[in-house]
């Protein structure tokens, strides 16, 4: 069901925190607690270093690629409290915008969706949540802060999808897309948030979690006229919430793991949940009609392969 | 009388059987106490014998890690010691030393107690089980209070003015607590990025603290400022202890040296200059463990200062007045006339004795200067011709500097400076150096300070600058990098790193990537959770060594169970494909066809299922074959055939709801290619009665979509406005209006010509594109327009706005053209593709004879 397509030996010299391929799946980001981030090549099973990036000065938490439509960015942000936006020019890559405004490390940064334009989200452990957003007709990016989002901390950010289905009872009108935030954090809640005006409200609280929320993930909904959003925390469970309309939300518990859970990732038909946490496992969960079912674990103790 | 090593200090005491590890001199400067796991001792410092001691026993098995006498007059007679877990406070009273108080409450061993400096009942202690307790003497049943501090303590320090105010160190970092407000910090510092050994308030200033780390530097803290330090002090070992002299801008320092057998261990600093100490206190000859200053006497103008050292002996070191000038303290006006006139009395073996003091400072000078000093080389250092000779070298130049230091230097008076005769500089610059040399030496000299140090750096910048005089100032730049690596700032809210992980990247990508086998923890049962803040990391690693990471917090577990030393580390990240777990496939979007005749589409389709194994694709693909062939049959009922339609509507929605975009998205297209057909060919008119019954745009919902109570849109279809209007008019009270699930259909599309675009099967997108009923976004960016030949109004379309006219006309048939045309950038004429690419073929002239070269003009206008 799933084979090995390639691996690579990134040569970090301390750990690695995150990992993505860009847009085409023919680049793969990496960063690592030795402040640097990688870029390979991986088209057909090659993995050649392009570029070897340090401007951070401490290790890099995130990493998140852009829509090719704004051109190759790539968004990372560190413990060093900054979140830099890099741009690809000629085969090189250089800072493109620096941002500094958090007072504490910033754990995850997230691009909007390109129908909402060049947006990017950060989280941090500030509390705050930042909404970077560039004007193409005055190039620079302007940022807007929801200050104290989570008391604690923030953990993790991710971006409702644009293409889902809205109720739209106005015909004529063009489609606006409402733009929606899904934030976890240290006080063991997950807010959703909403662009409303030029403000950032909270519409959502939910609060199931019994420890700190590691990760959230806002599922694409293609031709799902249901929101779904995965959740998951230090406290070893991985809860799916569902919507009908964004305003109430029921909650699941999908599975209660071993360890704590660090990290939850939808696949593009949104179908299928990636999970993994500090017992090193990753397994696959689906939903069918009896409810989530893993259905593998073939990736457990990935060392070994 | 006690035996007299030096003029510097007296040996107060030599036991070698004490082997006491803790030390701590009385509030009155009188009684020492000298505690160990042994015995207990207190010595008399103005009892001259040196081996005259009272040793009471002690039968313990644990170290006493830290002791204090209460530093007021009102309890100067209670000591207190730590050991273990417990406080153990002792009564000195008539020559004997009665434990009087008995205090538990840590769970872990104390690291460090403090007496407060002004309430006689309140002492406060630390401890690794991470709570600072706050003991009231008065009831040591319980602390008064307990600070919990998350992170274990390894100091604690009360503020020497502001009564409620303490310190405590946490590894890398400080805390500063208000007692009155005891349930958190009202400051953090992130201090250093290794352990801190020591902390020590400024008796003068309230809110400035000293703090002595292993990574060979003590810093300087505004607490009111803790982003950055007021101020740091290199040394070139780690630092054990950092302490205020009781007088002028003085610290004493205590390094551990690599080797622990260096003799300069013990350093006398002055705050305000921080490239050199001032002053070494030889005469230990081993660590210094503990030191502490002795009560000064009244009349008295020195200072003393008491060591224990590793060496078993107790030393009272006396600071003398030019040292104390050195740390910027002048004894006062009356005391220093005193001086005089004792000095002009003294007799002559005095007076030599002060001429040894003073020519001390120089060879002092001498050996502390660091003569690591880009391109200089000291030739010869001589303190008792007071001489030095430095070569400095630079790009073929060689300059030779004598330098001369008068017998007064550095009081008031600054050395001469020379330029040898065998140096290859003009004289002109050599002038200049001199005077430049001379004019830094006075600036220092005129404070007391020693200068041969900044004017050694100052020659060799000079020399530098005037060879290569670009680079102004590159010596005195230091790139200035914020301390930021793992231990810093308040890691408790910053969550554990992730060291695994699994995406879904691009389709169906996945990248994982983790710990590697001798990284993981082998049974994770055995150890508990993974930690949840970035400062376990600190804890778990502070007895390790100083390198903070990520990667150490897992090999330092491995270690202890399996003894492993293999470090190496391979962080390999894993790419698999799991298309294996998905619907979608990719042969078939590059195979699938979408153009042409929607029978033949199937059929086609139906087919390239058949060529990757997908059979139940094959029946679908049939299936849409055979709703679409009867539609053909019978060409005037059968588009509304209610079975077909619905058919063809609930396999659409099956395969969505199992995810499959590509089936669902493809469905979509072809049922939706099938009905445009209709649309041209039939009458609005004869379609609408037909609506009501059973269209299926607009009535025909699929079942589950309605059993989810989703609300619809309305209708949104392309080309049916005019259908809308009617609607409205002909059946004004519709009682449901149902919506249609074509724009379900829309997102099927584009979800899957995303798809497309990740796989870069770009062609096949637009394909899909092209089906889509949603307008297009309008373009944005560069656009060509047309300018009217006639009016010059700028035109989209084939004829202007304004005018009327065809506003592109062919140069060559003088028609109007629709359709491929192209123009020439410079001159604007143009014409049909086929007509232009004809007439360029034999000509590079334009046809209109207005004498542009279009090819080759064209061309250059791209060249920039």
């Amino acid at each position: 069901m799933v084979t090995v397509l390639n691996s690579i030996d990134t040569g970090h010299e301390d750990m690695i925190h995150d990992a993505e391929t860009d847009f085409y799946g023919l680049r793969l980001a990496t960063c690592s607690s030795d402040n640097s981030i990688k870029i390979y090549d991986i088209k057909n099973g090659a993995h050649t270093l392009l570029e070897d990036l340090k401007a951070h000065f401490g290790p890099v938490w995130q990493i998140a690629w852009s829509h090719p439509k704004f051109g190759n960015l790539l968004a990372s942000c560190s413990y060093d409290r900054k979140v830099i936006i890099w741009k690809e020019q000629q085969g090189k890559w250089t800072k493109y915008y620096e941002y500094a405004n958090h007072d504490s490390s910033v754990n995850s940064v997230q691009f909007a969706p390109p129908e909402c334009g060049l947006a990017l989200a950060c989280g941090s452990s500030d509390g705050c949540i930042s909404i970077l957003t560039y004007h193409e007709e005055t190039n620079t990016w302007d940022a807007k802060k929801i200050q104290n989002a989570h008391a604690i901390g923030c953990n993790a950010v991710s971006w409702s999808p644009a293409v889902t289905p809205e109720p739209a009872f106005d015909n004529g009108q063009e489609e606006k897309f409402v733009k929606r935030l899904v934030s976890g954090g240290c006080d063991n809640l997950v807010k959703i948030w909403q662009e409303e005006g030029d403000k950032w409200v909270e519409v959502n609280k939910l609060e199931v979690h019994s420890d700190w929320v590691r990760d959230v993930a806002w599922a694409p909904s293609i031709g799902i006229s249901r929101h779904y959003i995965a959740s998951c925390s230090q406290d070893r469970r991985v809860i799916i919430w569902t919507s009908e309309d964004c305003k109430t939300w029921n909650s699941s518990v999908m599975h209660t793991f071993d360890d704590v859970v660090w990290n939850v990732s939808w696949s593009l038909n949104g179908n299928i949940l990636a999970v993994s946490g500090g017992d090193n496992k990753v397994s696959l969960w689906s939903q069918n009609s009896e409810g989530w079912n893993c259905i593998s674990d073939v990736l457990k103790g990935q060392s070994t392969l | 009388m006690a035996v007299r090593w030096s003029l510097e200090f007296v040996t107060a005491l030599e036991h070698r059987d004490l082997q006491a590890s803790a030390m701590a001199v009385d509030s009155t400067g009188t009684y020492v106490i000298l505690a160990g796991r042994r015995y207990i001792a207190v010595k008399n410092l103005d009892d001259s014998d040196f081996e005259s001691i009272r040793k009471f026993s002690r039968q313990s098995k644990y170290d006493v890690n830290a002791a204090e006498w209460n530093p007021t007059m009102h309890h100067s007679e209670l000591c207190v010691i730590s050991s273990n877990q417990h406080l153990e406070i002792l009564t000195w009273s008539v020559g004997e030393l009665a434990p009087t108080h008995l205090m538990r409450a840590h769970t872990r061993v104390i690291t460090d107690l403090n007496w407060h400096r002004s309430n006689p009942n309140l002492l406060a202690s630390a401890s690794i089980d991470t709570f600072i307790h706050i003991w009231d003497i008065r009831d040591s049943r319980k602390p008064a209070l307990s600070l919990s501090a998350i992170a274990e303590a390894s100091q604690v320090q009360w503020n020497q003015t502001a009564p409620h105010i303490l310190a405590t160190a946490h590894d890398g970092d400080i805390k500063i607590w208000d007692q009155r407000k005891g349930n958190s910090p009202v400051q953090y510092i992130t201090a250093h990025l290794s352990k801190i050994h020591g902390l020590h308030w400024n008796p003068q200033v309230e809110t400035q603290i000293a703090t002595s780390s292993q990574d060979n530097t003590v810093k300087f803290f505004d607490i009111n400022n803790p982003r950055r330090a007021e101020f740091v002090l290199m040394t070139n070992a780690p630092v054990w202890r950092a302490r205020y002299t009781p007088f002028g801008n003085g610290l004493i320092t205590v390094v551990v040296p690599q080797l622990r057998r260096g003799e300069n261990s013990l350093l006398l600093w002055n705050t305000d200059s921080r490239s050199s100490p001032v002053h070494t206190f030889v005469g230990h000859k081993d660590v210094v463990l503990e030191f502490e200053w002795r009560k000064q006497k009244a009349g008295d103008n020195d200072f003393q200062l008491v060591t224990w050292s590793r060496d078993q002996t107790l030393l009272v070191w006396r600071i003398e007045p030019f040292l104390q000038k050195l740390c910027g303290y002048d004894p006062d006006n009356c005391r220093k006339s005193d001086c005089n006139e004792n000095e002009t009395s003294d007799t002559a073996s005095e007076v030599s004795f002060k001429a040894v003091s003073k020519a001390k400072p120089l060879q002092q000078e001498f050996s502390l200067l660091n003569v690591q000093i880009p391109n200089l080389k000291v030739d010869k250092m001589d303190p008792v011709k007071r001489c030095c000779i430095v070569t400095a070298s630079t790009n073929n130049y060689k300059v030779v500097l004598h330098v001369n230091f008068p017998q007064t230097y550095p009081n008031g008076i600054p050395p001469t400076f020379e330029i040898g005769p065998d140096s290859s500089i003009e004289e002109f610059l050599s002038k200049r150096i001199i005077q430049s040399l001379l004019y830094t030496a006075q600036q220092r000299v005129s404070k007391g300070r020693t200068c041969l140090e900044p004017c050694l750096r100052q020659f060799a910048t000079m020399l530098e600058q005037w060879v290569d005089s670009s680079n102004v100032t590159q010596l005195h730049q230091q790139p200035y990098l914020e301390p930021e690596i793992i231990g810093a700032f308040n890691d408790a809210c910053i969550p554990f790193p992730r060291t695994s992980g699994a995406k879904f990247c691009s389709v169906s990508t996945l990248v994982c990537f983790g710990r590697q086998l001798h990284t993981r923890r082998v049974t994770p049962k055995i150890d508990s959770v993974t930690p949840r803040a970035l400062s376990a990391l600190g804890n778990a690693n502070r007895r390790g060594n100083e390198q903070l990471t990520v990667i150490s917090h897992y090999i330092h577990k491995q270690r202890l169970r399996l003894k492993q030393t293999n470090r190496s580390l391979k962080c390999v990240i894993t790419v698999y494909d799991a298309a294996g777990l998905f619907t979608v496939n990719r042969h078939l979007a590059e195979k699938y066809m979408l153009d042409g005749n929607v029978e033949r589409i199937c059929k086609h389709n139906a087919s390239m299922a058949e060529s990757v194994g997908r059979w139940d694709l094959v029946q679908a693909w049939t299936l849409a074959g055979l709703i679409i062939k009867t539609h053909q049959v019978d060409q005037d009922d059968m588009l509304e055939h209610p079975f077909g339609n619905q058919l063809i509507q609930s396999l659409i929605s099956h395969y969505a709801n199992n995810s499959d975009v590509q089936t669902a998205a493809m469905l979509s297209c072809v049922f939706g290619k099938g009905q445009e057909e209709k649309y041209r060919r039939k009458s609005f008119l004869k379609y609408f009665p037909m609506t009501a019954g059973g269209s299926p745009y607009h009535t025909i919902p699929p079942a589950d979509v309605v059993a989810d109570g989703w609300v619809f849109p309305l209708l949104r279809v392309a080309r049916s406005n005019s259908l809308d209007n009617l609607k409205i008019e002909a059946l004004p009270n519709l009682p449901f209006e149902k919506p249609p699930i074509s724009s379900f259909y829309e997102y099927y599309k584009l979800a899957y010509a995303e798809m497309l675009h990740r796989w870069g099967l770009l062609y096949n997108r637009a394909e899909i594109l092209k089906y889509l009923c949603t307008p297009t976004e309008n373009h944005k960016g560069v656009e060509f327009l047309t300018d009217c030949q006639k009016c010059k109004e700028p035109s989209r379309t084939t004829s202007c706005i304004t005018c009327k006219r065809v506003s592109l006309e062919c140069i060559i048939c003088h028609t109007s053209v629709r359709g491929s045309a192209n123009c020439c950038l410079v001159c604007g004429h143009g014409g049909h593709t086929k007509h232009m690419r004809q007439w360029f073929e034999k000509y590079s002239i334009c046809a209109t004879g207005c004498g542009c070269r279009c090819l080759t003009e064209a061309l250059g206008m791209f060249n920039f």
